[in-house]
Order: C-alpha cells, then structure tokens, then sequence
C-alpha cells in the first residue's frame, strides 16, 4: 500500500480503535505496523498526524508489533527515524524516544544482546545527564524538555526492570543537585535508590560505592542485566500494599556501614527537601516510595520524614493525605506519637465531610478512617472497625441522613453500625440515641422504596441498608425486631419487592432470617391475593414455606390454584409444592398434590403434581430430599451425587426457550363445515413430542385445540399444520401461540411464538349443497332472505390491469353461485356461526366495479368493506 | 503508582447503548506489570466497546435498568467508594475508579502490586488516589471556561496530547493538565534549576494579586420544638498573583472583625508552605468555646501561575442570615400555605438578589392560586408546581415579610410535575436562594495592607467578597422533615 494521506490515516487509526481485535482480523492488519513506521518517514505527512501514528504504537505496540523480532525491528526503526530528523526543533523527538521504549518494554525485546536496547540505553542516559549524546541530537531549546522526557523513559525501564539502572545511581544523584528539571531527576534517582536498595538487601549486597558518583561511559557497561535478565517475578512493587508488605522482611538483609548509612540520609534528605518543588502527585509518590523503602532499614529513623508532614497536614489534596497514611502504616508510633496520630484522625475526619471537596474524595476518605492504620489496632486485621480514637464527638459530622447520596448514606450507616456496635452500655446517657436515630433512617428509608412507583435505586438502597444492620447488629434484639416488624410491613405495602426480600433471605444470617421468614410466611397466608401479587406471594412462600406444612399454607395453596390459570403460576405454584416437600412434606400436601394433578388446566402442571405426589407417597423423607435434589440456584456441592440430582432436576423444570419454529398462515381453499387455518412451519432447531398450544384473545372463538408434533427436524420437509376454528363471532383475530417441547437432550423446554393473524376471509366458507341447475334461485332467495334484519350497500371495488375475472378467480372463486363471465358474478359466502355475505359484481368498469353487497349481519359491513376495497391490493 | 487504561465516557440516556467512549488511553508497560503482578487473578483491560457496556450496567446508567438485577443490585453488594468491579467477559476487572460528572463518566483503572485475590483494602492501593486526582485533573480541564459542546470537542481533541505530557507512560506526572498545556508552550524557555514542575513559566507584566472571598450559607430550618435548625458556612478564597520571579513568596492574612466568627476546618492549597498548629486544629467537630481562635488567619505561599484556592474554611456564625418558617396544610382538595421570612439585622440588607422558591412535588400541575405576599411579587409556574416569591433587593424596614394563601393543583400528568422522593405527603420545603455583594457572614476579610510580598515591584492588590446562599432550606413544620444527627442533638 502506498503512503497514505491524513485523511485515510485519521479513518484507518479510527476503525483500528474502535475495536482492535475486529481491526486485526481484518485483511488491512497485517500491513498496519509496517505502513505506521514507514509513514513516520513520509514528506508529506504533517507533523501532528505522525504523533498521532506515535500515540498509537504507545498504546498498542503489542497488536503491531506483536513477538520480539518485529519489537526490536520497529525500535531500531524508531530510533533510526530520531537520527534522521532535521537538527530543527520537532515535535517527534520525544513521542519518538517515548515509542522506542514502550516498543522494547512491551514487546520483551529489551536485553543485553538487542542492537535496538544498546542503542536506547546510553542515549537516554546520556539525555538524561544532559551530556552532549552527539549528531547535533536536536535544537539547544528542545534539550530540557528531551531531558525529562529521556528520565520518564528510564524511570519505566527502571519500573519494568528493577536494578536496570543500579550502575548510575551514584551519576544520578551527583547530577540531580546541580542542573536540570527537578521533577523528572528526583523521581527517577527516588525509583533507583529505592530498587537498589531492595536489591542489594535480597543479595545480601552492602550499598558498596553505589551511592557515589561514578564514571559516565557513554558506550554502555553501567547496566545491570543480571536482574533484568531474570524472570518477570523480579518485579518490584513500588508502593505495596499493607498489610501484606508489613510480613515482608523488609530490608533487614541490608548492613550499610555507618558511610553507607550516612550517604544514605543525605539522599533522602536532598530528596525531601526539594519535595514541595515537585506536583502534588509526584510528591506523593516520592513519600510512597521513600517511606516504604527506608522502613526497616537499620540506621534511619523515619523522623527524616516529619518536616514535610506538617507541611501535608494542612491540605485535603487526596494523593498527599493518602500518601501520609501510607508513612503512617510503614512507621507507626515511630513516626506518629498518639498526638499526631490524633491529629490525623481529625483531618481525615474533616476531609471525609468537608463541604469543599467531591463526593468520591469523601468516599474515599471515610473508607481510610474505617480501615485507619492505628498505631495499636485492637479489632481484626483486614477488617473494616472505627479507630479507637474517633469517639462519639468526631462521628457526629458523620452521621448518615436521607439526603445523602447512596453510596455516602451507606459508608455513614456502616460507621454508624460500627458504633452502635461498640458499647451498648455507653450508649444509654447519649441524646438522641444513635440506635433510636438508626432505626428511624432505616424506617425513612422504606417509606420511600414503599412507594408507589419509586425508583428501583431507593429499593435497592433500602435493601442494602437493613443488609449491612443486619450483618454489623444481628445480636442486638433491640435493633433486629423493630427491622423486622419494618420489613414486613414493607412486604404489606409492595409485594412487588419480593424478589429482594428472596435475595435478602439467602443473604442473611439465621438471627434475622429466621424470624423474618416467619413474618413473612404470616403476611402471605393472611392476605391471598391475585395477579401479580399472587405471584410475589408464591415467590416469597417457596423461599419461606417449611415441612410439616402448616394447614395455613396447604389452604393459601389450595385457594391459589384456582387463580393459577396460566402455565407460569402454575409452575411457581409446584415450586412451592416441591419446596415443601424438600422441607418435609406434612399431611394435607398429598391431598394438595392430588387435587392439583386433577384440576391445574395445563397438562405439564398436572403431570408435575402427579409426580410429586408419586414421590411424596413412595420415598421416605431423606430419599425425598436427595431425589429432588438443591435447587439451581444454590450453590452446587462438588459431589457427583449432587450433580447427577441437578440433572434430574434439571430434567423436571421445563426450561423458556427461543422458539424452535416459525410459523406463517397459508392461503387455503376454503372447504368443509369449519374455517381452516393452514400453517406452514420453519423448523429452526430439532424437537420431539412438540405441542402447540393456541389461545385467541377476546373470547372471539371456542378455544382451539392443541396441535401434536411427534417429531422436527430443520432441512426435513414439514407437512403444513391444519387449525380448525370455531368463530363465536365471524371476526379477525390475533393467536398467541406456545410451544412445549423436548430437546434432543430431552430437556422439557416452552417457548413463546410471535403471534399469528386470522384475517377476515380466513374465515370464508362456501356454501353447501346448492341445488344444481337451479343457483340463480338459490342466489335470489338467499340476496331476499337478508332483508329487512340485514342490510344492503354498495362499494366500488377497484380493479388491476388484470380486470374483473382475474380478481374473482384469485380471490372468490370457490363462492361463486352464478357467474357470467368476464361481466357478472353473483357470490355468497358463508361465515360461521350463522352469517352470510353476498355479492353482485355486475357491470364493471376500466379501474373498477361497483359491487352491491347484502349481508344478514350488521358487523360484517365495515370488515366487508374494508375486505372489497382491499381486494385489488392483494 | 500508575494507571492500566483512562476513559472519558458521554453517558447517552435514550440512545441504544446509553453512551460513548469520547476518549480513551491505555498504558501497555503498566499493563505488563500489572500481568505479573495480579498473577492468576490478572484480568485484561478490555476493549472500548465491551468496557463501555460493563461500566454503564455497573452504574446503572442504561435505560431499561429498571428491573432487579442480583449480580448487580443484591443487598450484600454494597459500594461504598468511587471504586467498582466491573463484570467482562465472565470475569471481575477490578478496581474501576469511576464516577459520573455533568453528564461525562470519568473512569479508570488502577494498577495493584500484588494478587487481587483477596483483595487489599483500597487504602493501601496507592494508585487509587492518584487515580482519583488524575480524573478530577481531567474535569477541571474540561469543565474549567468550557460552555459548549463545540469547545468541549475541542477540549477532548486536546487530550492525546496532553497525556502525553502529563502521563506518559501510566504515572501521572502532573494532574493539572491546564499547566501541561502551557508547558508546551513554554518548551524552549531555558528554565533554571529550581524552577518548580507545578509552574510552567514565570510572569512578565505588571504585579497584581487579586483575593476573592466567597461564602456560602447552607441552612435547614424546622420551626420545631425538638428539632434544631442548622446551618453553616463554607468559605473559598481565591487568588490570582501575577508576580514576576521564579519563586516569589507571598503571606496573605485573613483577618475577622472583633465580633466575627472564627474560622474552622481549614484546608490549604498545596502551595502554602507552613501552617500555625492554631489553623490546623480549629475544627467544626470541637464544642466550640471563647477560646477559640479567631486570627488572623496567615497564609504563606509560593503561588502558581494560575487562578487557584488558596484555601477553604467553614464557619459556625451564631444566627442564620434569614430566619423563618414554612406551614403547609392539606385542606381538602387545597394546600393552605404560610411563608414567614425574617432578615437578621446585623446581616447587611442589600441583596444583588433574593428569591424564595416554593415547590410543590409529587403532585398535578396548579390549576388555582390565591396568595397574598406582605412585600415583593410572586411568579407562578403552573405546569412545573412552582411558585417563586422575588423579594428582589432589600427588606422592608420591619425586616419581616410573609406570604399567605390556597393552592389547588389538577390531575398529576405523566413525568410533567417534578418527583421527589423526600417530599411525600406534606414534606415539603422552600428553598432560598440569594446573593450579597462585598459582604462576608464570618466578617472575614483581607486586609490589602497585610499582605506581604517579596518579589520585585510593589503589585496592586484586589479584594472583593461575597455571601451566596447553597441549600438553604425551610421545611414545612406541620409534616415530618429530613433531619440530620446534629440538628437532634439537645
């Protein structure tokens, strides 16, 4: 491919973000790194569209170039590029360097042996020490800026691989007292200074000169592969996490001599000192660094770190408050007495409230006051507790109340738990009681998921707050009843909330659960109820039914089934059969069962309480329990025994599917005594022992009969289907259509159908027995036998360019009584139960005839009509 | 110390996917650690489109989020931080910093040197903060003088660049972006050794500072035997120093008038260099005595080029600025309703503007009104269930004014009337909104004599200040109302 413009190069680097593993599948992929570096290269490319094509192999130099020979391939390519640019300023040199090291970083290419690696190194060093690196390497104006940029790349490699740059410690810290960006040169003698010493400690090493300038040679030799070489475990956090890197031994195995440690001081003074030069963030993570990287070391009292803190104290920037609770877990009481540590409580209580900050640096903060690094912890290690020292007077501020945001309300509610929690003794001379005020929130808060139509976020909060009370108070009487009364009263109010009062149940340990199933339990069987409600009780009662099944629930059971008309409820209905007998059974259930299996409309009903009656009558109460195995939803036992129950669970629910078919209505001669549906059938996916079930809306038919389907199979012809139907009305219809099948797994499945239409003249049906010879006759007594109960009228039928007798033998033919074509037809149609429609189409005209209609049935006027005018359309 | 992916994402609400990524950056070397480092418990960044559809359920930010999820909405998953588990591709990306701002998600996803599995607690992850201070860094350079989609466009398009700058390689060398902008600029500027990273240049011009001071008054009113009204003021002082110099140095004092209130829960802009123990401790969580120190409140600083915040503070002063009450009574089909506002006299009457606004929710639009109000006029909003009482630039000599009438409201049309889920039955509030020039609640000032600088020339010093009133609530005193823990206290 030719170079491109900056055009194609806009669109092409789109399409290759919008998603680049569909860009890389594409025909174009293989020729993008090729064409990005030569392009690089390109006169007529402008400068910014070649940092965009640089921004790119920054960000996914692994998809362009994806092994190590093509990474080191494309470096060499990059760095070649930087030696061919103009000695003018450029806007390439630095996304140039920056791309190189990502490239060898990100490929795995960078190593002693690699041409491009031996190349990079002593150039950004040499960058870096603001040494003349030859070539007339750019303007004099641009070397500060390709200076910080060269420490930022040596600060990755460094990251990348740890001790790369232990060699240049001792030029680096000669260097960064003296000129250059201040910024840059610290954080990259910081992340140096801090990998050596972890690596001398881990090799037993001394500090030896290291620390002391040394010879800058510009050919290379003041690299360290023997680490980089290493496998990728050598990786050093640089700022770990505690409590994990307090069990670290720390650099214990480190032994400077009283030079060494000296030496060592005055670094991380001169650090320090000039800290408040640097942005916040990277003041931040030069304390991080520093703090974790001295703690332990013999011979440096952490005291070294105290100037700045009183500095950082005063702020509520949230990367320099953290990075003092970061000192504050790497020291401890030897860097804040119980004072400071006192003092430092108040600020983060402070910033966790403070009006002037956002919403997330609250959050954030009051998530460091529950997991504050105490100077002598008392609870659980890991374990989210208010620190001792934060009493009631400083959690006043912290209160929850409703108009905090949720997750602020739920942070304060668990701080507020947590308090609740400490002292119930302490509690009794405090006005307002932080218990009373608790449950009065709790009480707000389902006052609001209560109502009607609220948003789901209020009913989630609502849920989420009783969860985290329950779980911090769930021994506390005083706090658990009045929850429970609350919640049922909840249940009372929104029913349709059952599905969370489900999830709350199986979350919950047994000193709420247990009694709030009991009130639930007791609000259900009190209050029967329909519809959608009779749902969510049936929901809630699976969850909450026990064996022994108390009379109440066998008589909810048995007044529900009568409401439980369709499949759906029938089946949560036998889920909460099938819970009591998981539970135990009880007396009244088989009588239950076996009333079920008579009187449940729908077969598949009736076959499951058949079952469980089967089960429930012939297997003791163990057997019982393993037969019907855990339910899906809970988690299953690795045992092969549980396994083998899920399936036959499994094989007993019958599963919503997609549909395995398609079905469309045919046209069909009209014949015999009924309207016949003809269907057509798609078969998508194999099923056995089908049934289609059909139901019409509005009560316009008797009810239609099931259609069988012993077996389909997709790419085998099906013979179309025949439904009969029994117009109560001669009407048009929708048909809701359901198919029950098993799978060739033999899993019972059911899918909902698109619905299918009866049109009008579906439901056309010609006359019997019309005397032969004699129609004309016939035809005038019927067209007299219409009036005076019936009416008359006429509609002007337009015509196609095929006319008149085309359009009767298209469409009425077999209703034709008396016909002189191509002219005149007289047509009766019967349409059950006892209608009839009859039509004179006589003298037609070029685009239409007049058709005058009589018909015995006032309703059929507007759908004749209708029908008529639409016939030429058809 | 560094990020694995940043995204800006336009949260959509009507559109088939909610929203889109307006902007995006991965870090393929922190990436490479972060494999080694989580191990087995490693989960890749994913692409845009899968990230986008993760981060919107997770925030509940599509559409037809209406129904009960469990992954997403059980009562045991609670999150209490700015910080998510992200569901892709059947495994948990975590942590997600993430947090919706006018319209735009700011997301992004730390690096953790270690095993996720179990996960440490975010405290000890310190690319969190930083995370956090990086997208705030992107807000204000996105929302700072920026009014319109256009500039917003333009902003976004700036951005590539600008990372470049600020966060090359993952960790975020600078979070004010602004400052990377303008470090371009300055690129060929020979700059000297202690020059800091936080300024790109130096000022040439003449020397100016200019300090306003801002406060805000936030109240909640119950006109109730057992609950106690509250409020509070939140002040920001903001400075703008054109001086020239590298590092000038610069002490501006807050001073308070003899009867003023002290200042409390005061927090600095990084710049300050030190900070009396007096200022560090004065805190709002203290029962408040005579002891308690009043100033002056002495700042000193090396400022940044920029206009920044030299600090905050809140205050307790003894009286809330306006007084009153709000009764409301449900009378068969009409609210019966009684708005009492008193002006506090030592409060300076001369307002740029004050309005009180009086919202009906949860119910039809106003189809009757009859209202008599003691001063001012009343603007009627039918459809919106508003009423706005303009009480415009002074009270009267009596200091006192009232309003007084029935309202009748119509059939509650679909989404038309406002719904609020605090307001229901009777609660219900009005809500004040005003402003004062050249005044402070505190009576906190800067004095233009006591600000000491030392750079060359003598600069021309600015001061101005002003009272804004922020949620300043009066609620209906006849029904239940939100109360805070404070306000119960005795």
């Amino acid at each position: 491919m030719g170079p491109l413009s900056r055009e194609a190069w806009a669109q092409r680097l789109g399409a290759f973000r919008m998603s680049p593993s569909t860009f890389m599948a594409g025909a174009e992929s293989e020729d993008l790194g090729r064409d990005l570096l030569s392009d690089l290269r390109n006169e007529k490319l402008s400068e910014p569209t070649k940092v965009s094509l640089l921004a790119l192999s920054l960000e996914y130099p692994d998809k362009l170039w994806p092994d190590a020979l093509a990474a080191e391939a494309a470096a060499t390519f990059l760095l070649d590029t930087l030696l061919l640019l103009p000695p003018r300023p450029s806007a390439l040199r630095r996304p140039l360097l920056l791309a190189a090291t990502t490239t060898l970083l990100v490929g795995g290419a960078l190593s002693p042996t690699s041409g491009a690696s031996c190349r990079l190194l002593p150039l950004l060093l040499g960058l870096a020490l603001g040494r003349d690196v030859g070539r007339g390497f750019g303007p004099t104006s641009e070397q500060r800026l390709l200076q910080a940029t060269a420490c930022e790349c040596l600060r990755e490699l460094e990251s990348c691989k740890p001790g790369l740059l232990r060699g240049s410690l001792g030029l680096l810290r000669s260097l960064s007292g003296q000129a250059g960006p201040i910024q840059p040169l610290s954080m990259l003698l910081a992340l140096v200074l801090r990998n050596t010493l972890v690596v001398q400690s881990r090799s037993g090493a001394g500090l030896q000169d290291l620390l002391v300038a040394g010879v800058f040679s510009p050919g290379g030799g003041s690299w360290d592969w023997t680490l980089a070489e290493e496998a990728d475990d050598q990786l050093l956090p640089q700022t770990p996490s505690w409590p994990a890197a307090e069990k670290e031994p720390g650099l214990a195995g480190l032994e400077p001599s009283p030079e060494e440690a000296r030496e060592l001081r005055a670094a991380v003074a001169q650090l320090l000192d000039t800290s408040y030069l640097l942005t916040t963030v990277a003041q931040a993570q030069l304390l991080w660094l520093l703090g974790w990287a001295l703690r332990g070391l013999r011979g440096q009292s952490p005291v070294i770190f105290k100037p700045q803190l009183a500095r950082l104290l005063g702020t509520a920037q949230v990367t320099l408050l953290h990075s003092v609770l970061a000192l504050k877990a790497a020291f401890g009481e030897a860097l804040f007495t119980a004072q400071d540590e006192a003092l430092l409580l108040r600020r983060l209580t402070l910033a966790a409230q403070h009006p002037a900050l956002p919403s997330p640096t609250h959050l954030f903060y009051l998530h460091c006051l529950l997991s504050f690094p105490e100077n002598s912890p008392l609870g659980l290690e890991g374990e989210e507790a208010a620190p001792l020292l934060l009493g009631h007077q400083l959690c006043r501020s912290l209160m929850p109340d409703l108009l905090n945001d949720p997750m602020a309300f739920l942070a304060r509610l668990h701080l507020l738990c947590l308090l609740c929690a400490e002292d119930e003794e302490q509690e009794k001379g405090q006005v307002p009681s932080p218990r009373q005020y608790l449950l009065e929130l709790l009480a707000g808060l389902r006052q609001r998921a209560a109502l009607d139509g609220s948003p789901q976020d209020l009913a989630t909060l609502c849920f989420q707050a009783s969860y985290l009370v329950a779980s911090c108070l769930a021994m506390q009487p005083s706090v658990v009843k009045p929850l429970i009364h609350g919640l049922s009263q909840l249940y009372r109010a929104r029913p349709l909330l059952a599905p969370r009062f489900v999830d709350l149940l199986d979350r919950v340990g047994p000193e709420l659960g247990r009694p709030l199933k009991e009130v639930l339990w007791q609000e259900v069987v009190t209050r029967p109820g329909k519809g959608e409600a009779l749902c969510c009780h049936l929901q809630i009662l699976e969850k909450v039914a026990e064996g022994g099944a108390h009379r109440a629930t066998l008589n909810f059971l048995q007044a529900a089934a009568i409401h439980c008309t369709d499949w759906g409820r029938q089946q949560a209905l036998l889920r909460v059969c099938q819970a009591l007998l998981r539970t135990g059974g009880g007396d009244g259930l088989a009588d239950l069962l076996q009333g079920l299996a008579r009187q449940l409309e729908d077969p598949d009903g009736r076959d499951h309480a058949r079952l469980y009656y089967s089960l429930l009558v012939h297997l003791a109460g163990p057997k019982l329990r393993v037969a019907l195995g855990p339910s899906l939803a809970t988690p299953a036992l690795a045992s092969s025994l549980v396994a083998e129950n899920q399936g036959f669970v499994a094989t007993l629910m019958v599963q919503e599917t997609p549909p395995p078919i398609r079905l469309s209505v045919e046209p069909h001669r009209a014949k015999g005594p009924l309207p016949m549906l003809q269907l057509q059938v798609e078969v998508l996916d194999p099923a056995y022992s089908l049934e289609l079930r059909f139901c019409v809306q509005g009560q316009l038919y008797a009810p239609l009969k099931a259609i069988h389907i012993p077996c389909l199979c997709p790419g085998r012809p099906a013979h179309p289907l025949y439904l009969p139907l029994q117009p109560r009305r001669p009407a048009p219809a929708q048909l809701h259509v359901q198919a029950l099948y098993t799978t060739p797994t033999g899993l019972t499945c059911h899918a909902h159908l698109p619905p299918l239409t009866v049109n009008f003249a579906n439901l056309f049906l010609p006359f019997p027995q019309i005397p032969k010879g004699s129609e004309r006759d016939f035809f005038e007594r019927l067209w007299d036998s219409c009036l005076p109960k019936g009416v008359e009228s006429c509609v002007w039928c337009p015509l196609g360019p095929q006319g008149l007798e085309a359009l009767v033998s298209h469409h009425l033919e077999p209703f034709v009584v008396v016909a002189q074509p191509p002219t005149s037809y007289h047509i009766a149609i019967c349409l059950p139960p006892d209608s009839m429609l009859l039509l004179r189409l006589e003298a037609a005209q070029v685009d239409g005839v007049p058709v005058v209609l009589r018909t015995n049935d006032w309703d059929l006027l507007p759908l004749a009509g209708d029908y008529i005018r639409g016939l030429a359309a058809c | 110390m560094a990020q694995r992916a940043v995204w800006l994402v336009r949260h959509e609400p009507g559109t088939p996917v909610c929203g889109t990524v307006r902007f995006s950056r991965r870090f393929p070397t922190v990436e490479k650690r972060a494999k080694v480092f989580n191990g087995a418990s490693y989960v890749p960044i994913p692409e845009d489109g899968p990230f986008l559809k993760a981060l919107l359920f997770e925030l509940r930010l599509l559409d037809n989020d209406k129904v009960f999820v469990e992954s997403r909405d059980s009562c045991s998953r609670i999150n209490k931080t700015s910080v998510y588990g992200l569901s892709v591709g059947g495994e948990e990306l975590w942590p997600v910093v993430a947090f919706l701002k006018n319209g735009m998600i700011y997301a992004c996803v730390p690096l953790v040197e270690q095993t996720l599995s179990p996960r440490p607690a975010l405290i000890s992850i310190s690319g969190i903060s930083q995370g956090l201070e990086f997208l705030f860094g992107m807000q204000d350079f996105l929302y700072s003088s920026q009014k319109n989609d256009t500039e917003l466009n333009t902003k976004l398009s700036q951005l590539p660049d600008l990372l470049l700058q600020a966060c090359p390689f993952g960790t975020l060398l600078d979070a004010n972006l602004q400052n990377s902008l303008d470090n371009i600029g300055f690129a060929s500027v020979t700059q000297p050794q202690k020059q800091p990273a936080w300024k790109a240049g130096t000022y040439k011009g003449k020397p100016q500072i200019s300090i306003s001071i801002t406060e805000k008054v936030k109240s909640m009113q119950y006109d109730k035997q057992d609950i106690a009204d509250t409020w509070q003021v939140v002040g920001t002082v903001t400075c703008k120093c054109d001086l020239e110099g590298i590092m000038p140095n610069v002490t501006i004092s807050l001073n308070l008038p003899t009867n003023g209130s002290p200042l409390q829960d005061i927090l600095v802009h990084p710049c300050v260099t030190s900070l009396d123990s007096a200022i560090l401790t004065s805190s709002s969580l203290d029962t408040m005595d005579d002891s308690a120190f009043s100033g002056p409140y002495k700042f000193p600083f090396t400022p940044p080029l920029e206009s920044f915040s030299l600090c905050y503070y809140t205050s307790q002063v003894p009286v809330p600025p306006i007084l009153g009450f709000y009764q409301m009574k449900e009378e068969e089909v009409q609210l019966k309703i009684l708005v009492n506002l008193k002006l506090h006299e030592s409060v300076k009457n001369n307002f740029e503007f004050c309005e009180a606004h009086i919202p009906f929710f949860n119910r039809g639009p106003i189809t009757h009104l009859e209202c008599k109000v003691s001063f001012g006029q009343l603007e009627v909003f039918r459809e919106k269930s508003l009423l706005v009482w303009i009480i415009g630039q002074k009270f009267p000599k009596s200091m006192e004014i009232s309003l007084s009438g029935t309202v009748t409201f119509g059939v509650k049309g679909h989404n038309k009337q406002p719904f609020d889920q605090i307001c229901i039955g009777s609660t219900a509030y009005v809500k004040l909104h005003f402003r004062i020039l050249d005044y402070t609640l505190t009576g906190c000032y800067a004095d233009q004599h006591s600000v000491q600088v030392f750079a060359s020339g003598k600069p021309k010093i600015s001061t101005n200040r002003k009272l804004i009133s922020s949620d300043y609530y009066i609620w209906n005193s006849k029904a239940p109302a939100p109360v805070t823990y404070i306000s119960l206290l005795p």
